[in-house]
């Protein structure tokens, strides 16, 4: 069996903050990922994300648990671990504002032992691939936050990373930049690479990623294929209504999936956690003369909410 | 030595981009006028080549102690330490380079107190013995660059890199012997001056400026280095242990 690319195995993260109480970050996370897929790490702000990314590249020691990249201990092992990751950070810190663009990078292809030869050739080609070649030799103070997260990216891919990890790399990303990141992502996968993608955006997650794994308050919720993940929160439909009467919604109430029905503001909040309800529970609204039915999707974190509610963590 | 490169690449184009760290350069000429001229007042015409030297080592640590001093919390603040960190490259090895480029700048103040011994006084810089000042000056900047690296980790456990920067210079000037010759210091504080790699250089800068052949060149010279490489070997074990305490209490990036 192919060695994996990641292995996670029961880490845990405490931060101790000085004269405040200890912060779990991470509580007995194990995950595995196997070479050339895309996994996603989705969850929301403070979920701990972050942390395990930070372990992986070998910049934060967990408190417990062992963890391998490519069969290498990140603790233990830091000199065989670091030239084979790549990692990129969101946010638009992390680069030489007064430099230009090709040379913060052929500044970091040089931290990899490349030659200068290779330094500048590499440069120019991950120069095109994230399309930055007609500014690569302005400031990158004068970049806006997109071209600084291509240029991010291209940092992360300058060492020729066989593992990368994306923590938020789309954000501040137009649209469109952020789908010709995805593609580039796919195509990295192509090419052999590992991927870890930290992610609050369900949609990115779900556009490239081959498995995702939800994450909420250091824990693992869930590791699935986004299509799994999605039917899962997609028996979590919400109906807002109005214009319905009381014993309409006792009679909604009593029906099979729906999980709570809350009356605010003359109207009502209908919860359904089981497939198929939701077509019943419209029909009815609409026999009863409802005049404004609204059907949504709850929020990652109240899904996070009715799994952990209704099952533990057993998912 | 790819790592050193990169840091002496960097460092260099980013004080082509924003020369700030190069300050101490315009003061090195108004030390040099002080100090030549209380030499002249006091009738000492023969120290003038010492007032001419000491505003060069004086400038030579004050660019790299101040820069070094910042140079970690600066990466740091700008979320460029762990990303560092996350690649091959030894930490300390980038650190020397970036500040072997900044010492190697701040031999400029040579020229800038050459030019402004002849301009304002019309003092020439008397050259007995050449190539023993060059290799001095060449030996003195690594030297410096080495120690830096050492003050560089100790300065990452500070909160203010600042305050320690300046009040670190002052005793390091007396105990260098930078313009007055340890010789001439008390007793007590000889053995402690001849630890440090500055009474060496100083001694050996103001003894190329001067007739009588020079003594015990080679060895001089190689303590200067041997001082600096150790410095920076013991620089290097610092920076592992405080990048190892960072690691642990998830310190490397600034919130």
């Amino acid at each position: 069996m192919d060695t994996p690319a990641v292995e996670v195995e029961e880490i845990s993260r405490v931060f101790e903050p000085r004269k405040k109480p200890p912060v779990v970050a991470l509580e007995g996370v194990s995950l595995s990922i196997p070479t050339s897929e895309i996994h996603g790490l989705l969850g929301p702000n403070g979920a701990g994300k972050t942390t395990l990314v930070k372990i992986l590249s070998t910049v934060l020691l967990p408190t417990s648990g062992r963890a391998r990249v490519l069969g290498h201990d990140v603790v233990e092992e830091t000199r065989a671990v670091r030239p084979l990751i790549g990692i990129v950070f969101g946010g638009e810190r992390g680069l030489y504002w007064r430099l230009t663009g090709r040379q913060n990078l052929e500044y970091w292809g040089a931290l990899y032992k490349l030659s200068a030869r290779d330094t500048k050739a590499r440069t120019q080609r991950l120069i095109e691939r994230v399309g930055l070649a007609e500014r690569a030799d302005e400031r990158v103070e004068t970049y806006s936050r997109g071209m600084k997260q291509r240029l991010h990216l291209a940092r992360g891919l300058v060492g020729d990373a066989k593992v990368l990890f994306l923590d938020e790399p789309t954000t501040g990303m137009d649209p469109l930049a952020a789908r010709e990141f995805r593609t580039l992502i796919a195509e990295l996968r192509n090419e052999g690479r590992t991927i870890l993608l930290a992610t609050h955006d369900m949609v990115e997650a779900e556009t490239v990623c081959d498995r995702v794994t939800l994450i909420d308050r250091g824990r693992v919720v869930a590791t699935e294929s986004p299509r799994t993940l999605g039917q899962v929160i997609s028996r979590f439909q919400r109906i807002d209504v109005e214009g319905v009467d009381r014993p309409v919604l006792d009679e909604i109430r009593a029906l099979g999936g729906v999980s709570s029905v809350t009356e605010a503001d003359g109207g009502a909040r209908i919860e359904i956690d089981e497939e198929g309800a939701t077509s019943v529970v419209l029909g009815r609204l609409v026999d009863a003369g409802a005049t404004s039915v609204k059907t949504s999707l709850p929020s990652l974190e109240e899904v996070y909410v009715q799994l952990i509610g209704d099952r533990g963590l057993e998912i | 030595m790819r790592a050193f490169l990169a840091g002496f690449g960097i460092e260099m184009r980013l004080i082509r981009a924003a020369p700030d760290a190069l300050i101490p350069l315009v003061t090195t000429p108004l030390f040099a006028l002080i100090f030549l001229a209380i030499v002249r007042e006091s009738g000492r015409p023969d120290l003038q080549p010492d007032a001419l030297m000491a505003p060069v080592l004086m400038t030579l640590w004050w660019i790299a102690l101040q820069n070094a001093g910042n140079m970690i919390t600066g990466d740091r603040w700008q979320a460029l330490l762990e990303p560092l960190l996350a690649t091959p490259a030894s930490l300390a090895s980038v650190l020397l380079g970036r500040i072997v480029a900044l010492t190697c700048l701040g031999l400029v103040s040579f020229f800038e107190v050459w030019a402004i011994g002849e301009l304002v006084y019309g003092v020439a810089i008397p050259f007995e013995h050449p190539l023993p000042l060059v290799l001095t000056l060449l030996a003195t900047a690594l030297a410096t660059a080495g120690v830096s690296v050492a003050f560089a980790a100790v300065f990452v456990l500070t909160r203010n890199a600042y305050t320690f920067t300046n009040s670190l210079s002052y005793p390091l000037y007396l105990l260098g012997g930078v313009l007055v010759p340890v010789a001439i210091l008390p007793g007590w504080m000889q053995p402690v001056s001849s630890a440090i790699f500055m009474s060496w250089s100083a001694d050996l800068l103001r003894a190329s400026l001067k007739p009588p052949s020079i003594d015990d060149l080679w060895q001089r010279l190689g303590t200067v280095v041997l001082l600096g490489a150790i410095s920076f070997l013991i620089g290097r074990a610092i920076l592992f242990h405080v990048m190892q305490r960072m690691r642990a209490k998830g310190e490397l990036a600034a919130a």
